[in-house]
């Protein structure tokens, strides 16, 4: 758990019901649900078809209205106690806290080194504590009402503080200065890592938040099969490998000359079927890392954005955060049509090799994929999260099905990144 | 509505990044009155900031409503980076402001932290009332008021925040005596001098727009504002903002807008609105793609476009908007 309040995260609908409230404007009555101890999501809200003009509708619009606007008026103030200070820095437009206080910034915030800390090194003990935040960070802190931000102190303020930051002041710093700081974080984007912060996920910029990124890494192939060769000794599987592309070999020449399943004694009806797969199919296991430097195609509008871990995730650690969990692409529909092959094509080749498991169910293999990534599109504001797979359907033999126990649907609904904060 | 604040048109529209922004909560609330705009909350409420079904300030508008309230002149834009940067970072705000403007920061931050100290006595008295009177029946009232210790002695005179419940008043009254006040503003200059005075610390505060200190200018140059850039199926917005619909991005329907028939709090949509040029082409297959989604989710899939005006017949109608038609289309399944 990040944080106390995570506690009061809702957790999950009742069974049974797979709705999304977000999906649509709620009902504002039904905040204080939230708001209180063990608080439960509240039901969809009765709404009506249409006007039909009585008080009562207008009534309950009314209220609906008034506790509306009551839960915005809520002012954000913080105690003295555990109050969390920080300071505008214009020249990076970042912000820095030389005391943060709370569980909240074991995964927020890093740590300058002396020579990349944009104040010098004249005091290394409070450069050691002073955490440096980026400014997607600094605006969820501050909307959360965590972070207490001054601006610049001029001459004639009292003390070394400046004038408290008001939230629109970090909006219009953060996101409407960035382009003068060379910076890459637009409102989409801030949307997409608010919202998941509020879900409780871990997100960290990814290195191809503002750049194509590093060049493709052996992460991003299937392992070689050398691999599996090992010093003086041939695994089974390797040994049929072997024998089996062999028969194969002399399968291929007798089918284009004479019959495509020859006459003799068949023991299975596998073998009959793997004799008439005769098109090829795409087999996202055979790529292999070529030799030369491979830098990433990527189109700008479809890059990785963010690598997110799920909360409460034991691996997570700010010095060596270890492979993400999702790895999302945020984006923006109203500048971007709906990508092309060659677009998703290169934006998939950047996200690492992620086999299904080979015993796993058919439907939920061929919906995990073999490399994925979760497109955030954000729509004015509203945001839709899609997850895309490569998947290889002639890799999931048919004829090999087993006999499926259970329920006929596999896997879990992998189409919706949404979290639950689970 | 309890709260009328006076909202003078134009009001403010903060641009930034070719966005815009609504941060005044009552702007947001005449505007869904007044204006049937509802736009879209982006922000996390700081009373409940760990889930995402209800948002807060700041609201995101779609270029269209934008664009529609500067044409209305309803609004106008501010360009919000400018403007900060002037009178924060460069000295646009003078000493004077400056300093009003947090002493009344601290003035709010005293009232929070008066509210604060008041919940917890209350429940402190609450919780001792419980055990007294599982124990004795006969201890005055009075005995369970904390004693007057932590500078709850400011004069009610200018106090900002409400008084809600009339048993906080009654015992404000019970403290407001002469012998125990002070002068809002000693207390202010003590706590600012000097932290460990017994007085109430002011909490910090963080105000929600910027205005004040800054002062909403109002543009009368004649110069005009520079409208929102809008897509093309902006005539269709107008016109079913026009017969009173609250229009919402659609794209989560696979539409440009959701037409909601009254507030979106109260009703559910009853369009999947896609605005197209009179004479685009486009896919049959879309307008079945959209018929079927839209009757599957209990919406109509409605298709409209500018009827451009025939030149050569309208000429004398000038200045007159071309007319708007809009479509229908519903999968009968038969």
């Amino acid at each position: 758990m990040a944080d106390a309040d995570e506690d009061v995260i809702p957790r999950g609908p009742s069974k049974g019901e797979d709705v999304d409230l977000s999906d649509e404007t709620q009902d504002f009555r039904f905040l204080t649900s939230i708001s209180k101890e063990n608080a439960t999501i509240p039901k969809r809200g009765e709404k009506d078809f249409e006007s039909h003009g009585t008080a009562l509708q207008s009534n309950t619009l009314a209220a609906s209205r008034q506790a509306m606007h009551n839960a915005l008026s809520f002012q954000r103030v913080h105690q003295p106690k555990g109050l969390t200070v920080g300071h505008y820095h214009p020249e990076t437009n970042m912000a820095y806290s030389d005391n943060p206080k709370g569980p909240l910034f074991a995964r927020m915030g890093h740590v300058r080194s002396a020579k990349d800390d944009p104040l010098g090194d004249e005091d290394a003990r409070r450069r050691g504590q002073r955490l440096w935040f980026l400014p997607e960070e600094v605006l969820y802190l501050i909307e959360r009402g965590t972070l207490d931000l001054r601006w610049p102190p001029l001459d004639g303020d009292e003390g070394q503080m400046g004038l408290p930051m008001s939230l629109q002041a970090a909006y219009a710093m953060f996101i409407g200065d960035e382009d003068t700081h060379d910076g890459a974080l637009t409102l989409e984007r801030y949307s997409v890592y608010s919202s998941l912060k509020r879900s409780g996920y871990t997100v960290l910029r990814a290195p191809s938040w503002d750049s194509p990124g590093p060049p493709l890494s052996s992460h991003c192939y299937p392992p070689s099969p050398q691999r599996t060769w090992q010093p003086g000794f041939f695994s089974t599987a390797t040994l049929r490998k072997l024998f089996f592309s062999q028969s194969s070999d002399q399968d291929e020449q007798s089918q284009i000359t004479g019959p495509i399943i020859k006459p003799g004694l068949y023991r299975d009806y596998a073998t009959i079927y793997k004799r008439l797969s005769l098109i090829p199919f795409y087999d996202p296991t055979t790529a292999t890392q070529p030799s030369s430097q491979n830098d990433p195609s990527t189109d700008p509008a479809f890059r990785i954005t963010y690598h997110v871990w799920k909360p409460g995730s034991p691996k997570f650690k700010k010095s060596a955060p270890g492979p993400p969990d999702f790895r999302i692409a945020v984006i923006n529909a109203r500048e971007t049509t709906p990508p092309t092959l060659e677009q998703l094509g290169s934006l998939l080749e950047t996200t690492p090799y992620d086999a299904p498991n080979p015993e796993g169910q058919m439907n939920a293999n061929l919906k995990y994929g073999y490399k994925n990534v979760i497109l955030a599109v954000v729509d004015q504001g509203v945001t839709s999260y899609l997850r895309i797979a490569d998947a290889a359907f002639g890799m999931e033999k048919v004829y090999e099905r087993k006999a499926q126990r259970g329920g006929k649907r596999g896997g879990r609904g992998g189409g919706r990144g949404r979290g639950r904060g689970r | 509505m309890a709260t009328t604040t006076t909202i003078t048109e134009p009001v403010p529209i903060f641009k930034l990044a070719h966005r815009y922004l609504l941060y005044d909560v009552d702007v947001v609330t005449y505007l869904r009155r007044e204006h049937n705009i509802a736009g879209v909350f982006i922000g996390t409420l700081p009373q409940a900031s760990q889930q995402n079904v209800f948002l807060g300030l700041p609201l995101e508008l779609m270029p269209e409503e934008a664009r529609l309230l500067v044409e209305k002149g309803a609004a106008h834009i501010v360009d919000d980076v400018a403007e900060h940067k002037q009178n924060f970072l460069a000295k646009g705000l003078g000493t004077e402001e400056r300093k009003a403007y947090q002493a009344a920061l601290r003035k709010q931050g005293l009232g929070a932290a008066k509210e604060a100290s008041k919940k917890s006595d209350e429940k402190k008295k609450n919780a001792l009332k419980k055990m007294a009177t599982e124990n004795w029946n006969d201890i005055p009232d009075d005995m369970f008021d904390s004693a007057p210790r932590r500078g709850r002695r400011a004069p009610q005179a200018k106090q900002e925040v409400p008084a809600t419940s009339s048993d906080v008043s009654d015992e404000e009254t019970l403290f407001a005596s002469s012998a125990n006040s002070f002068p809002a503003s000693s207390i202010i200059s003590r706590t600012a001098s000097n932290a460990s005075t017994p007085g109430l610390e002011p909490y910090g505060v963080t105000p929600t727009t910027s205005y004040p200190p800054l002062q909403a200018l109002t543009i009368d140059d004649g110069k005009k504002d520079e409208l929102p850039v809008v897509p093309k199926s902006y005539p269709v917005y107008r016109h079913l903002h026009d017969k009173g619909y609250f229009l919402a991005p659609g794209l989560r329907f696979g539409c440009q807008y959701m037409a909601y028939p009254g507030d979106p709090l109260r009703f559910h949509s009853h369009f999947l609105c896609n605005g197209m040029d009179w004479d685009q082409e486009f896919d049959l297959l879309d307008l079945v793609g959209g018929g079927r989604l839209g009757t599957g989710v209990k919406k109509g899939f409605l298709v409209g476009g500018e009827q451009p005006s025939n030149s050569k017949i309208n000429e004398s109608k000038e200045g007159e908007k071309p007319e708007v038609r809009t479509f229908c289309v519903e999968w009968g399944g038969m």
